[in-house]
């Protein structure tokens, strides 16, 4: 860990193994969304490379949470959305997926809140294995449940209680149900929607240190509003901004977390990253 | 806060506050008093509902043996049972509960998941709260055309099912519509984001979280089945076949038990001495009947909701509970 003091605040900024050159596992080019006739992002370039973790951060109405969503393609339950420019998987344009159940396969979300089914931890983490649309064969399944669970840090915890509801476990524990239960279907990318806003400080450390491993086997895309979580966990940040005139979301300034939390180009960024703005 | 009010709070106006005071002494008086007649509200619920209870098991317990509940009923002689009419209503409770349900939770899951406001939409809503308020009677003779005369099905079980499902649809989709948008939007984002399709997603995440709120629906309408009368009388008949007293023939005419004391009572059946012990009796049985349902049934939602839920009254989805 290195400390940089900018402004009156102090963060903390891990040190990345992110390769600069790593291939994009998402990557948008002058993706633009719309609600209605309203834009709400506009000329979003970033890219989040494969096996790394990608913060989103920026002030409320930035956009970070419409784009993330726009990543599995969640707004279009949404009527009235619409989208232009590139926004692709692996290359693979994510508008052009005919089939949604397959984008959603390969690109899991973590939600704000824990929202465990009211189940069992067994049902919970088996639902997407059982789902005939993923075709998962039978007699794997309670393999690969506690696979999914030992990979979110919590078998230890579960292994005596998977009949159990979900509902019972603590926050901090639904929310690795839920990482769970998501790693079940073997995504290659995890979307994060603000994972631990509903948390104590432990769990989210606890979440934190899970981001870490799974970093290994997926690429990690988080929305947070915790700067200091962005600067602890992630290898790549996209700094976004919402323009005054237009109220739209656009990225002001992409880079290694590491050289936006020290050395940002953009005065915008270094006022937001020093707690002046946002 | 206007001018008057900064001014005389400025001052400090003695008199000012001795208004404040006098203000929520009398707030504290009426909040007292409120809380006592809501109290007293709550109460009289209680009297009227155990004066119930207890009055017509009073009436009716004397008349209830084994041979009263097993027995056909006769209109001649003193001693009758009801066996015959305690089956023609189970069986008009089973089968309208089968016809009105698929449709109802279909309506319901169609009205909450899949309609997009609109027209169409307004329409059926409209359509489904207008019907809610017809006079059961009214389904009565609606049923006693189509079922009777166009369909041809004569005075049946059928016929009767048939009715009381018409009958029963809003009052299904309605509370069966709310049990459904009463599901976390989490739990569908959930189930989108693992890669479920829009129908696997109702299926397995919103009918089993749903699902005591579907049976409550069951229970509420099962109890106006088991307690109507009217439309019965114009579509079932009042009379069971004495060849024909637990026949599963849908085809054959019937008398629940509601209905078997409407004739008891109302129209009377001349020279059958112990008529009005034979209506206490059945009452009684009717109303243990319903009592059974509610109760066994809550037992059933609440053992639900534990498996569901962890324990009963485990916190929802969201964390609130410290990890």
């Amino acid at each position: 860990m290195s400390e940089q003091t900018s402004g009156h605040r102090t963060l903390a900024v891990r040190e990345s193994s992110a390769r600069a050159d790593a291939p994009a596992a998402i990557e948008a080019r002058d993706f633009n969304f719309y609600y209605g006739d309203f834009r709400a992002l506009e000329q979003i370039t970033m890219l989040a490379p494969r096996h790394q973790i990608t913060a989103l951060i920026g002030p409320s109405g930035a956009g970070k949470s419409t784009l993330l969503r726009a990543m599995n393609r969640m707004h279009d339950e949404t009527p009235g959305v619409s989208s232009d420019g590139q926004l692709l998987l692996e290359g693979a344009d994510i508008n052009g997926f005919s089939d949604l159940i397959d984008l959603r396969k390969r690109v899991g979300m973590i939600f704000q809140r824990p929202n465990p089914f009211p189940m069992s931890i067994f049902d919970n983490v088996a639902y997407g294995l059982r789902l005939k649309s993923q075709g998962a064969k039978k007699g794997v399944i309670a393999e690969q449940v506690e696979q999914a669970l030992r990979g979110a840090a919590i078998w230890d915890e579960v292994k005596d209680k998977l009949q159990q509801s979900g509902l019972a476990l603590s926050g901090g524990q639904q929310q690795r149900l839920c990482i769970a239960r998501a790693i079940a279907v073997e995504p290659e990318v995890l979307l994060m929607d603000e994972p631990c806003a509903a948390l104590d400080p432990i769990a989210t450390l606890k979440i934190e240190e899970l981001m870490g491993e799974l970093e290994e086997r997926y690429t990690i895309v988080i929305v947070t509003h915790n700067l200091q979580q962005a600067g602890r966990v992630s290898d790549q940040t996209v700094f976004l901004s919402m323009n005054p005139e237009t109220r739209a979301g656009f990225v002001v300034e992409v880079g290694p977390t590491q050289q936006i939390f020290t050395n940002p180009k953009d005065d915008r960024t270094l006022a937001y990253i020093s707690g002046r703005f946002g | 806060m206007n001018s008057d009010t900064r001014e005389i709070l400025a001052t400090k106006d003695v008199a000012w506050e001795r208004r404040i005071m006098a203000a929520r002494r009398r707030a504290t008086l009426i909040d007292r008093a409120m809380t006592g007649v809501m109290s007293l509200a709550a109460l009289f619920l209680v009297i009227v509902l155990s004066g119930v209870i207890f009055i017509i098991l009073r009436a009716g317990l004397p008349a209830i043996s084994w041979t009263f509940l097993t027995t056909a009923s006769s209109i001649t002689d003193p001693g009758g049972g009801i066996g015959p009419q305690i089956w023609v209503t189970m069986y008009i409770l089973v089968l309208s509960l089968a016809i009105v349900t698929p449709i109802g939770v279909g309506a319901a899951i169609y009205l909450s998941e899949y309609a997009r406001p609109g027209p169409i939409t307004n329409a059926i809503r409209f359509s489904t709260e207008a019907l809610a308020s017809v006079p059961s009677v009214v389904f009565g003779v609606f049923g006693a055309i189509v079922f009777l005369t166009i369909m041809n099905l004569g005075f049946s079980v059928l016929s009767g099912s048939l009715t009381l499902a018409l009958l029963n649809l809003p009052l299904m989709v309605r509370i069966a519509e709310d049990a459904i948008r009463a599901v976390p939007t989490a739990y569908r984002e959930a189930s989108l984001a693992l890669g479920g399709s829009r129908w696997e997603t109702i299926r397995k995440a919103v009918l089993p979280s749903a699902l005591p709120g579907i049976i409550t629906a069951l229970v509420l309408t099962g109890g106006r089945i088991i307690g109507e009368t009217a439309p019965l009388i114009l579509t079932t008949g009042t009379t069971i076949s004495p060849n024909a007293q637990y026949s599963l023939n849908p085809l054959q005419t019937g008398e629940t038990l509601a209905v078997h004391i409407w004739v008891l009572k109302i129209v009377g059946v001349p020279g059958l001495q112990d008529a009005q012990l034979v209506a206490d009796g059945s009452a009684a049985v009717l109303l243990l009947i319903v009592l059974i349902i509610n109760v066994g049934m809550a037992y059933f939602t609440n053992r639900l909701t534990q498996r569901l839920r962890g324990a009963s009254g485990a916190p929802r989805a969201g964390g609130s509970k410290k990890g």
